[in-house]
């Protein structure tokens, strides 16, 4: 029998959980949850998500379960083709998250069920829309019951996005630290006074902070007692709720990068030749999955993405990802994904066991690996040697294009101009040098009217 | 509430403080409603990225 594996960050929820069996992803349903189950399935719900984008699709499978014991069902959801995490979401991508978890806790509502949890770990960009990837998320709804999921939601949703909003887009990072959301106390005090203005934020913020505080100690079938809540209530928290978040803005202005290709240093000429480049070798390789790292807003991204392949465009830079995910979102682009990631310091394992939320590099390979205009940021400004920086490509992925930009290039001569030049290694030969060791050069070009060289390289057999 | 919810701590603080705007909350969402109502009266429209997401999620 095929061995199943449990993945790490399936162990909260009792209803089920995620295993592998032969690299596919399977979702076990257990008995405790049959009754939900089959109100989700039955009641119309399931369908109504699904066919509006809000729910990522599965079948019943006859896949053996991981623990025959305790199973109901065994499903088999459609895959998402790159996890990502809340702190490599843009302002606008958690946004939408936090809106599509409402909009699907007020659909349930309408067929009789309520949200159970409301992490924003639930949520994935599925073809290009915030959806829930979590099936076991829906309980019956019973009449004069609270929301369940409603501080889980304040801390995953709304804290991070007041910060982001009111105080500063970095603090959506907080999240790298607090793998249940951002405590509410803390964002009660890191945020700027004049929030307290703001009747939503004073409810469900500042106010929610204290009582949580305030009745840590009571129990809760004493904070119940025999109070209820109408559903006419619960929609008016959740309506409450959409309408603080959607009144939330984040203008990505006087970040670095955001303005880069309107002073870049090169020609039109020279911008066109590098799309072509990548555009032929992309053609040629036809990869499934492209990173594109430090994308900017992802005009080489999109190439990959309109030549069929799903792409992942990182960038450091939380505008230029902002940007970048407005356009994709605005062109309903399917298979482009804009996130946010410090290269020189990528998302870590996170949560229990390092084993909830995976490292950058655990979600890969990719097929084929963007470097464009990089290596000598990397370089110059994070002195990464040439042999390191082929070592960290190598472990990306298969194929790689890579721009090498040399010292007498105007770009390199302003990261230069602030610093001593200890880099006596960084020319072409030792680029070609150190990326040789690792990778066979397949295709190499020099971009017309520049000083830059494009490369598209395999990785060696041996490694 | 059954087990199946009870596997996530609620926090009796976030459910105390639900329970306590439940009915200001209710009477927001019936003003809101009529102040749509109102509105759509006179002829305003809605915003197209708002009347896009409505369309998507209050339709039925």
């Amino acid at each position: 029998m095929m061995k199943s594996s449990r993945l790490g960050a399936s162990f909260r929820d009792p209803s089920g959980f995620l295993f592998r069996c032969k690299d596919v992803l399977f979702r076990q349903v257990n008995q405790s949850y049959a009754a939900e189950y089959n109100q989700l399935m039955e009641s119309g719900l399931y369908t109504r998500l699904v066919e509006t984008g809000r729910l990522v699709p599965f079948v019943e499978s006859d896949q053996p379960p991981a623990e025959e014991k305790t199973a109901f069902k065994v499903l088999r959801p459609e895959q998402v083709p790159f996890i990502s995490y809340p702190y490599e979401w843009s302002f606008g991508q958690w946004k939408d998250a936090a809106l599509a978890t409402l909009a699907i806790q007020k659909q349930a509502l309408k067929f009789g069920m309520t949200l159970k949890d409301a992490s924003a770990y639930n949520i994935q960009f599925f073809h290009g829309k915030a959806a829930l990837i979590d099936t076991l998320s829906f309980a019956r709804y019973q009449d004069g019951q609270p929301w369940v999921a409603y501080r889980q939601f304040c801390q995953h949703f709304l804290a991070p996005l007041a910060l982001m909003a009111y105080r500063d887009v970095r603090l959506g990072q907080l999240l790298r630290i607090h793998i249940d959301g951002v405590p509410l106390d803390l964002a009660s005090s890191l945020l700027p006074g004049r929030t307290r203005w703001i009747p939503g934020l004073v409810v469900h913020l500042h106010l929610h902070a204290r009582a949580q505080k305030r009745y840590s100690e009571v129990s809760l079938a004493e904070a119940r007692s025999d109070r209820t809540m109408s559903r006419q209530a619960m929609l008016g928290v959740i309506e409450n709720l959409r309408a603080t978040i959607r009144r939330m803005e984040w203008k990505p202005t006087g970040t670095e990068w955001s303005e880069y290709y309107l002073g870049t240093n090169y020609s039109t000429a020279a911008f066109e030749h590098k799309q072509r480049l990548v555009g032929e070798w992309l053609a040629e390789i036809k990869p499934g999955l492209v990173w594109d790292l430090g994308a900017n807003t992802g005009v080489f991204s999109r190439i990959a993405a309109e030549a069929g392949s799903f792409t992942v465009a990182f960038d450091l830079d939380p505008g230029a990802v902002e940007q970048s995910y407005r356009a994709g979102k605005l062109a309903k682009e399917q298979n482009y994904l804009p996130l946010l990631l410090d290269l020189t310091n990528p998302s870590p394992a996170i949560g229990w066991h390092n084993r909830e939320r995976d490292a950058f590099l655990e979600r890969g390979p990719a097929d084929l690996v963007l470097g464009l205009a990089l290596v000598h940021h990397l370089a110059i400004r994070n002195n990464v040697p040439l042999p390191q920086m082929a070592a960290f490509f190598a472990d990306c992925g298969e194929w790689l294009i890579v721009e090498f930009v040399p010292k007498s290039d105007s770009q390199v001569g302003r990261l230069l101009r602030s610093r001593e030049d200890i880099f006596p290694d960084y020319t072409r030969a030792g680029f070609e040098a150190a990326f040789g060791a690792l990778f066979e050069v397949a295709q190499v070009s020099k971009v017309v009217d520049s000083e830059r060289w494009l490369y598209l390289m395999k990785k060696k057999e041996e490694l | 509430m059954g087990i199946v919810l009870r596997y996530l701590d609620p926090g009796s603080g976030s459910i105390l403080l639900q329970l306590l705007v439940a009915g200001l909350a209710a009477i927001g969402l019936a003003l809101g409603t009529r102040w749509s109502r109102i509105k759509r009266f006179w002829g305003r429209k809605k915003n197209p990225a708002e009347a896009e997401e409505n369309e998507e999620d209050d339709e039925e």
